[in-house]
Order: structure tokens, then C-alpha cells, then sequence
């Protein structure tokens, strides 16, 4: 379709050159019988004479303009007839064909090859919106999905699903707003309301904002016990330099926490950061030690990434070859997730399910963070 | 696909630009009647194909196609469509498509027009026509193509600069563009006659329509662009003596002149030379005023493109258009012969003194625009040029110009009697007199000038209209017979009342505007109550608001005389999310002809906020004044007797039946 249409339009603009060019002597449209200028003149003529009628102007005024004006026409008159059109020579039309037929095609088909792209078709909003979910991207379903919120912005239940995607794809800004619609709309739960935080912290580039710090008290409000807003709240004492109370919130949210659990071994790092005192459990952990990871945080970024690595190579040996705790199990696939390399992070799933297949509540708990992860198939 | 059709068009145009260039011009040379006569059916298909392109990239605006990379840069799926559509020339790339779109435009309208024109001038003058827009087409595709592509079309664009959403602005642009590149076809007329060597009274009158609807459409463009600065900057200024605004305001004044020493070389075979280097002046100042704006010199609004390949092939095309037009004519303009003779006292020579004042007066605002960017590029050094400059140099050519306005219409050619003229204008004389009197007494003697100026606007203006009064001798022959020679007079009389009344209208807008202009800067608190030339404004309070892509704070005022409320002002201050972007919205409430400005500072903590509140007298006059010199144009390209030789039925002598050209015998 496109190409006749191209084709279409060449040979238009071909015809435009060839028709006038075949046209024979005389016969063209826009050959005046009395030349141009001598029109305009006979015109002014009779202007003058109008104007002498009108008593615009007084008789001796007219007659010299009528002499001025007669003259010039006259002058007009022996132009036309010294030189008339000359029919050409035959020569210069036969160029202008050649151009009209081969060149024009030729140079405007090469100079859109170059600069156009004939292949893509056009790809209006409305349509991509429109296509059948299997195909689209996750851009494209995130699009489709912003865009029905944009004309519903009260359906909580799709800010609610939203919100963690935005999450993932990396616009925590998006997903802080989606969060608070949500919240606003399906009211606060102490997830939520947590998740809604953690987006702002993350959007705020790891600062915990005085609204975020407001949405983590909240949660803690709804949910006294609540790990993950208290966790926050620490971290933001921490850093507004208020080292004293950020101890003694990092020891009281350890105070009693299973050792195993995901957060730990972050906390631990925070209380050692401020210097605090780290609880009776804090040795049993093979996770890296203080010196380790200050030794980490002076190294350089790729020696970092290295060492990373090799502990995260090493735990995988070792519970490869001795086999582990559900919770290791767990630290190996989120620290595969970290790195993102999300097939070894599958393959750890896997092994993990394996070792503890017959466990139940061991295989929940694994099933649980595989699917936090975003490893397992739920 | 219809993008990719509208690309094909582009570069299909092109190719036939590079035709259109060459072969109808050797035609026009060679006498080669054929050749010639691709000319117009040429530029017909070239406004087609444009045409088409130009449908395609609206297509791809409104279908928020955000393949197209133009689209994406400048474009939100979330526009009202509105400003979907006047995306399109809202930035770079579209607005060029634009510029050439009425490129070539004029070049088809001349095309289908000019069959009463020779033929050697039609063909050489639409050749002319192709190469500006060669050069421009060629400009578009190498360095600004509205239709790339992006292979991974993204799901949402970037939106429009805040500033350009605005209606205001959606029209402006594109009337400013009609008169800028409406100029190209006197250029490329007076080009045309270099190359043939022959230039006379008859060139003037064909030309004539063009330079009208120029002018026309760019007296509009400069008028909406100010009325525009006025509302949305919030300075209360109409006028700032911006570079952009002098780039359009210096082809309106070359144009001007154009315009006046256009009618001598029609009327009289006189100023033959002159007035082709000025169509060649007019058109490379709208060259320069692109090349100002476009290339990024200048930084305003306006500068969509800051893209140094980009300045530097407009600059290229700046050099090759100017220089090359300007050495023709130093080539054939001494082969030119000189026409008529005049004295100095006649229409010829008021006509001559108006065209020194404004070719002075644009010499005066081009040092004004050009002086900081030659001295930044050569010291280093920033210095603005601002309205002081301005006023002292553009300011007293006016003077002199608006005095001797009335007179230009009343004197006789050839030879005139200055006493016989002053003679017919001493009603309007009177008037001015009694008019400055009046605002003495009323305003007293301590703005001195203003009550002169007053005088002058009011001069222009009956001036005018004694013209009219005059011409048709009402007082000798009664006021029936003088009301049917009203009817009978050209039209081009009624333009030139018409279009010197405007004038009178506008000085009188300017001069009431500022120099009695009441101006209060003050921080008010809500509840505050202010006094503006006798109407009491009173501070309502703040109150945020969203829009569609914004969130402002808008400020409640109330107006009120007497204790009467007549209006309620709500100015803004705005926020542009999407790209962070502060806008001001004035509040404006007109009463009748003069107006109340309330404009929002910054809010301080306590709920007050900084206000600059206006009572500007009459400003509404310097917009309606430009109407009337918009219409005057209208009226004189009305005027049949610049149709001349057009095919005709036979209806010679009738008057009333304007629609009827006259015949060519």
C-alpha cells in the first residue's frame, strides 16, 4: 500500500512537469492576448479618467499623468513587439522530460531510502493500548493500565496492583503515588502504608523524608509488631545523627528477632555502623563480619562486586556440597536476586526445594521469599 | 504508513524544489515558452505535497504516535487537543514544516493567481521561490526532520513547554509566519526582475496584493505576540523590546516602508531601485529574525532548537540568500532605468520622507538587536540592550513620521502645495490642539509629554479622516451627493484612512497607557484592600488549584467602584509539573477600552502575597489599533484595480460590483 501510494504520488509529480512540457506551441493557458504590462497600464488610464469624473483630480493634473501613463505604454508596446515567445529548442524540453521520468523517481527514491523507513508502520497510542495483552511488553501493560487509572483514578484495587510494578521497573516515584492512592482510597494497612514509605524512601534516594518517616509511624501504629516500618524508622534515626536512639531501636527490633530472618543481617550491619552493642546471636551468623564488610565499603566498586561474589560463590558451595538451614537456603536466593541473576536465584529455589520438600512449614517459609523474590512460580 | 507518506512527500518536494530552481528560471532566460511553463503547475503540486506531509505529522500528533521521535520530544498523551494540534508548530522541527508549508503556499498562489503576470516574470519568480524553499526543505531534512523515527516507541512523550500552552500563542505563530515568509514572495518577485533585467511601473502593482497580505497577516502576528507577552509574562508590559520581538517588528518596518515607496514606483515609475533593495531588505530581516530565533543566539521561549549544526546552516542559508540577492543587485540594479521626476514637496516626496523615518527607525532597532550578540561574540562581554535604548532612538524617528502621516494622503504628486494641504487639515489640527488642552487641564503640568503625545495620536487620526472628509469635498457639494463619492472612492483610499486611523488608535493606546497608568507594587495580606485609580481592590485570599497538567495558587480579588462589585480577578501563579515549569497568569478585567492588571508576586509565609496591581487607561486602543491597520490592508487589497487583466466577464464601469475585475481589453 505504501509503495503505490509512493508511486502515486511520484508519477503526480512527474505529470506536473511532463504536461506543461508537451503542451504544444501557443496553445498554453497564460498567454494573454495583450501583454501583461500594457493591461496594467490601459487600467491606470482608465483610472484616471474615473478620478477626473469624480473630481479627485483637476484636468491638467490628468493630462500630464495621461502623457506619463502613454508613454510607458507605448514603450510596453514596441517590447512586445521586438521579442515574443520563442517556441524553445527541442533540446531543453527533451531534458526536462528525461528529469521529469528518470531522475525525479531515481533521486527521490534514493534520498528516502537514506532518510526514511519504509517499514515501520504507524503506531498510534490508542492501537498499542488496544492490542491483545500476550504480545505487549510490560511497559506497554503498565501504560495500558495508568492509562484506565487515569480515567478511574478512584479504583484502589488497580493503584493497589500497580503500584508494586512501578516498584520493580524502577520508578519508585510512580509507585510512591500509586501507593498513596491506594492507601487513600482501600485505606491504610500496615503493609501498605509500609510499602508506601519504603517507595518514598526509595524515590528520595535512600533518605527517609519527614512523610515517609509519617507513613512508617503509621504502620508501627497499626501494627505494633511490624518489622519492616520499625526497621525503617531506625535506619531514618540513624541518619538524622540521633546515634543513641538508633541504637537502642536497632537493639530493641533485634532484641528477640530470629536470627535467621532476611532483615538481620542488614541491622546487624546498621548497629555495627553506629557502634552499638551487637546481641549474643550476632557471632553465630556466618553472614560477613564487621571487618569484613568495612573492609568492603573502602574497597573499590569492582573489587566490591568481587567479593561480593565470592561469598556469594562460597555459601553456594558449601550448602551445595553440606547442605544448609532454610534461612541460608533463602540468603543464597536473595543474594542471587540482589545481583540479579535471577536463573541461579531460580536454580537455588530449586535445590532448596529439594532439601526441604518434606518439610512443610521449612518449604512454606522457602516458597514465601522465592515468591517475595520473585523467583518461584508462586 | 501515513507518516512515512508524509516523509515521502518532503523529500518528493525537495527533488522538485531542485527542478523548480532551475528549469523555469533557464526558461525565463531563454524565452523557452515550455519551459517556463512548468512553473506553476509545479508549485501547485509542491503546496500538495507539503500540504500532505504537514496533514501526516497533525495525524501523528493527534494520534499520539510516539514512534515518531518529533511527536514524542513534544507531545503528552494526556494534551487537550487542542494543543495536540498546535504541537505541531510548537517546536522545531514542525514549526519549520510550517515555515515552509507557507512557502510554498505563496509560491502556488502566485502560481494560480499569476496568469495575468508575464510570463518570464511568473517563471522566474516562482524559480526564485524554489530556491528558498530548496534551501529550507534541505535545511529540514539534514539537520531537523519532523519524521524520524525511534524503533522502541516509548509509551509516553515528554510534553509541550508550558509557556506555549496557551491560545494565544497557538495562533500567533502561525500569522507572524504568514507575514515573515509572505515577504519571501516579493523577494523572490524583485529577485526575479534583477534576473530579467526589467523592472516598471507594472511590477509594483503585481506585486502590491503580496506585500499587502504580508503585512497584513504580520501586523496581526506582532499585535497577538504582545497582547500575549502582556497576559502571560506578568509584568504588565506590552512591549519589552526583546530581541525575538524586534526580529518580527524589523521586517514589519522594512515592509512598512516597502509598502509606501511601492506606491510611488506604481503611481509614478519612480524609486524603482529603492524599492527592490527593500523587498530584498524585508525579506532577508525575516531571515535574520529566524535565524536570531532558531539558532539558539537568542535565548527565549522561542528558541525551540539550541543545536549549533543547526545555526550554523541557517546561517549558511542566512549568507547564501542575502549575499547572493544583494550582489545581483549591485550586478543589474545601475541597468534599472530611472522613472519620473518629482519635487521634493509631493506625495513622491512625503512618500520618500516616510520611508527614511522607518528605514532609520529599523536601522535604529537592528544596532538595538545586534550590538550585544556582536559584542558578546567578540569581548566576550553581556550587555543588554533595553527600552532606554530604544527610546531614544526608535522614539524620536517616530515623532517626526506621525507628524507628517496626515499629510502624505492630501498632498498632490508630482508637485504639491504643502499651504493647500495644511489648508484641508486645519480641523484635525484644531482638534489635536483642543485634545491636548483638554488633557492639560485634566492631568496638569507635570507630565508634560503626554498630554503632546495625546495631541499627536489624536492628529493622526482626524487626520485621517479628514482625508476622507476632504477628498469627497462634503462641505462644498452637500452631504448626500458626498456620501455617494464616499462609495465611489478606491479602495485603496479607504486603506490608507483606514490604516493611518489605526495608528492615531495605537499612540493614543501607548501614550494613555504609560504615561497615566496607575501602578501599585505592594504586599497584601487577605482581607487587604487597595485603591487603583478609583476602583478598590480588595484581597480575597490564596487558594491552591490543579489543572490538567498543573497545579497552581490563584489569587481571589475583588474589584469594586463605589462599593459596587463589578468583577472578580483570579491571577495564578502556576506550576507545570511534567517539566517543573513556573507560569504567571495575569488577571485582567477590561473596562470598556482601558484596564485593571493584577499579577501575583511571590507568597510569603504568612498568607500575604506580593501583588503588582495596574490600572492601565485605554491600553486596549494599541491592539485595536493594529486592527485597524490590519483591516486598512484588507480594503486596499480589496481594491480591484490591482486585478488587473484577470479573465473577466464584461462589467467595466460598475462600481458596486467589486467582485468583477476590471477587463484587460
Amino acid at each position: 500500500m505504501l509503495w503505490i501510494l509512493i508511486a502515486a504520488m511520484t508519477a503526480a509529480a512527474a505529470l506536473s512537469i511532463l504536461l506543461p512540457l508537451s503542451r504544444r506551441h501557443g496553445a498554453g493557458e497564460g498567454v494573454p492576448k495583450v501583454a501583461a504590462d500594457e493591461a496594467v497600464y490601459r487600467e491606470q488610464l482608465d483610472e484616471v479618467e474615473r478620478d477626473l469624473d469624480r473630481c479627485l483630480i483637476d484636468p491638467p493634473a490628468a493630462e500630464a499623468a495621461r502623457t506619463e501613463i502613454a508613454r510607458r505604454l507605448l514603450a510596453a508596446n514596441e517590447r512586445r513587439k521586438s521579442g515574443s515567445g520563442k517556441p524553445g529548442s527541442p533540446i531543453g524540453v527533451r531534458v526536462g522530460k528525461v528529469i521529469a521520468i528518470v531522475a525525479l523517481p531515481v533521486f527521490t527514491l534514493g534520498l528516502y531510502m537514506v532518510l526514511g523507513s519504509p517499514g515501520m508502520p504507524d503506531q498510534p497510542l490508542a492501537a498499542r493500548l488496544a492490542e491483545p495483552p500476550d504480545g505487549q511488553s510490560v511497559e506497554e501493560l503498565v501504560a495500558r493500565v495508568e492509562r484506565h487509572l487515569a480515567q478511574n483514578p478512584q479504583d484502589g484495587q488497580g493503584w493497589a496492583v500497580i503500584a508494586p510494578v512501578l516498584m520493580r521497573m524502577g520508578d519508585p516515584q510512580g509507585a510512591a503515588r500509586a501507593y498513596a492512592n491506594a492507601v487513600r482510597l482501600l485505606g491504610p494497612t500496615p503493609e501498605r502504608v509500609t510499602d508506601m514509605g519504603e517507595a518514598m524512601t526509595m524515590a528520595n534516594d535512600g533518605i527517609i523524608s519527614a512523610s515517609a518517616r509519617a507513613a512508617f509511624e503509621q504502620a508501627v501504629e497499626l501494627d505494633p509488631a511490624a518489622v519492616k516500618p520499625r526497621f525503617f524508622l531506625a535506619l531514618a534515626l540513624g541518619q538524622e545523627g540521633r546515634t543513641e536512639d538508633a541504637i537502642a531501636a536497632w537493639q530493641s527490633l533485634l532484641d528477640g528477632a530470629n536470627p535467621d530472618a532476611l532483615w538481620v543481617p542488614a541491622a546487624l550491619d546498621e548497629l555495627a555502623k553506629l557502634g552499638g552493642d551487637m546481641p549474643e546471636f550476632a557471632d553465630q551468623l556466618s553472614g560477613p563480619t564487621q571487618e569484613q564488610v568495612e573492609a568492603a565499603s573502602n574497597m573499590a566498586p569492582e573489587d566490591q562486586a568481587s567479593m561480593i561474589a565470592g561469598m556469594v560463590q562460597g555459601l553456594a558451595d558449601r550448602l551445595s556440597s553440606e547442605g544448609g538451614s532454610p534461612d541460608e537456603w533463602i540468603r543464597l536466593m536473595r543474594a542471587y536476586s540482589v545481583l540479579g541473576d535471577s536463573s541461579k536465584g531460580r536454580q537455588a529455589y530449586e535445590s532448596a526445594v529439594l532439601a526441604y520438600g518434606d518439610q512443610p512449614a521449612d518449604l512454606a517459609k522457602i516458597n514465601a521469599a522465592a515468591r517475595e523474590l520473585g523467583l518461584g512460580e508462586s | 504508513m501515513i507518516v512515512e507518506i508524509g516523509h515521502y512527500a518532503l523529500v518528493l518536494t525537495f527533488a522538485l524544489t531542485l527542478i523548480q530552481s532551475v528549469v523555469p528560471v533557464y526558461g525565463a532566460i531563454k524565452e523557452d515558452e515550455r519551459l517556463m511553463a512548468i512553473a506553476s503547475p509545479v508549485s501547485m503540486a509542491m503546496f500538495l505535497l507539503v500540504l500532505l506531509s504537514f496533514i501526516a505529522l497533525t495525524y501523528a500528533y493527534l494520534a499520539s504516535d510516539f514512534s515518531v521521535q518529533n511527536v514524542w520530544e513534544n507531545s503528552h498523551s494526556a494534551k487537550p487537543l487542542i494543543y495536540k494540534i498546535t504541537g505541531v508548530w510548537g517546536n522545531h522541527e514542525g514549526s519549520l514544516l510550517l515555515w515552509v508549508l507557507i512557502l510554498v503556499f505563496f509560491g502556488a498562489l502566485v502560481g494560480f493567481f499569476g496568469a495575468n503576470l508575464p510570463a518570464p516574470l511568473r517563471a522566474a519568480t516562482l524559480g526564485v521561490q524554489g530556491w528558498v524553499t530548496a534551501g529550507f526543505v534541505l535545511f529540514m531534512l539534514a539537520t531537523s526532520n519532523p519524521f524520524n523515527r525511534i524503533p522502541n516507541a516509548p509509551m509516553e512523550g515528554n510534553d509541550l513547554n508550558p509557556l506555549l500552552q496557551d491560545i494565544g500563542l497557538a495562533i500567533h505563530p502561525p500569522l507572524l509566519y504568514i507575514g515573515y515568509v509572505g515577504f519571501s514572495i516579493t523577494f523572490s518577485f524583485a529577485v526575479a526582475a534583477l534576473i530579467l533585467g526589467r523592472i516598471d511601473a507594472a511590477w509594483a502593482r503585481w506585486v502590491r496584493p503580496w506585500t499587502l497580505l504580508a503585512w497584513c497577516f504580520l501586523t496581526l502576528g506582532i499585535s497577538m505576540g504582545s497582547y500575549w507577552a502582556y497576559y502571560e509574562l506578568g509584568w504588565g508590559g506590552w512591549w519589552f523590546w526583546d530581541p525575538v520581538e524586534n526580529a518580527s517588528f524589523m521586517p514589519w518596518l522594512a515592509g512598512t516602508a516597502m509598502l509606501h515607496s511601492a506606491i510611488v514606483m506604481e503611481k509614478r515609475d519612480a524609486l524603482k531601485v529603492w524599492t527592490v533593495l527593500l523587498a530584498i531588505f524585508t525579506f532577508s530581516l525575516s531571515l535574520l529574525g529566524t535565524f536570531l530565533v532558531r539558532s539558539g543566539v537568542l535565548t527565549s521561549v522561542h528558541a525551540f532548537a539550541v543545536d549549533p549544526a543547526r545555526g550554523v546552516f541557517i546561517l549558511v542559508l542566512l549568507c547564501l540568500f542575502i549575499g547572493g540577492s544583494l550582489s545581483l543587485y549591485a550586478w543589474r540594479a545601475p541597468l534599472l532605468k530611472q522613472g519620473g521626476l518629482f519635487a521634493p514637496m509631493s506625495r513622491e516626496g512625503a512618500l520618500v520622507f516616510n520611508n527614511l523615518f522607518l528605514t532609520a527607525a529599523t536601522v535604529a532597532v537592528l544596532v538595538g538587536t545586534l550590538y550585544p550578540l556582536a559584542l558578546d561574540a567578540v569581548t566576550g562581554e553581556k550587555i543588554s540592550v533595553g527600552p532606554p535604548f530604544f527610546n531614544l532612538t526608535f522614539g524620536p524617528l517616530m515623532i517626526p513620521l506621525l507628524m507628517a502621516v496626515p499629510y502624505g494622503p492630501i498632498l498632490a504628486w508630482k508637485r504639491g502645495d504643502l499651504l493647500a494641504a495644511t489648508q484641508r487639515l486645519y480641523a484635525a489640527f484644531g482638534l489635536a490642539i483642543l485634545f491636548t488642552l483638554v488633557t492639560f487641564w485634566m492631568w496638569g503640568m507635570d507630565r508634560v509629554l503626554a498630554p503632546l503625545g495625546v495631541g499627536l495620536a489624536v492628529w493622526v487620526m482626524a487626520g485621517s479622516i479628514a482625508e476622507i472628509v476632504t477628498r469627497v469635498k462634503v462641505a462644498e457639494i452637500g452631504f448626500g451627493r458626498g456620501f455617494a463619492r464616499l462609495k465611489g472612492l478606491p479602495g485603496s483610499a479607504w486603506g490608507t484612512a483606514t490604516a493611518h486611523f489605526g495608528i492615531g488608535v495605537t499612540v493614543l493606546g501607548i501614550v494613555t497607557s504609560t504615561a497615566f497608568q496607575d501602578e501599585k507594587v505592594l504586599t497584601m495580606a487577605p482581607g487587604d484592600t487597595v485603591d487603583v485609580s478609583g476602583y478598590a481592590l480588595t484581597f480575597d485570599g490564596l487558594a491552591p488549584s490543579r489543572g490538567a497538567n498543573y497545579v497552581e495558587d490563584v489569587g481571589h480579588f475583588t474589584v469594586r467602584k463605589g462599593g459596587v462589585v463589578i468583577a472578580e480577578l483570579e491571577p495564578s501563579k502556576r506550576l507545570y509539573t511534567a517539566r517543573q515549569f513556573p507560569t504567571t497568569e495575569a488577571g485582567i478585567h477590561t473596562l470598556v477600552l482601558s484596564q485593571i492588571y493584577v499579577s501575583l508576586g511571590e507568597p510569603r509565609d504568612n498568607g500575604s502575597i506580593d501583588v503588582r496591581a495596574y490600572y492601565k487607561p485605554l491600553i486596549t486602543l494599541i491592539w485595536i489599533g493594529t486592527l485597524f491597520m490590519a483591516l486598512g490592508a484588507v480594503f486596499s487589497m480589496a481594491d480591484r484595480r490591482l486585478r488587473v487583466g484577470a479573465p473577466k466577464p464584461a462589467a467595466r464601469r460598475d462600481r458596486t460590483d467589486g467582485a468583477a475585475p476590471a477587463p484587460a481589453e
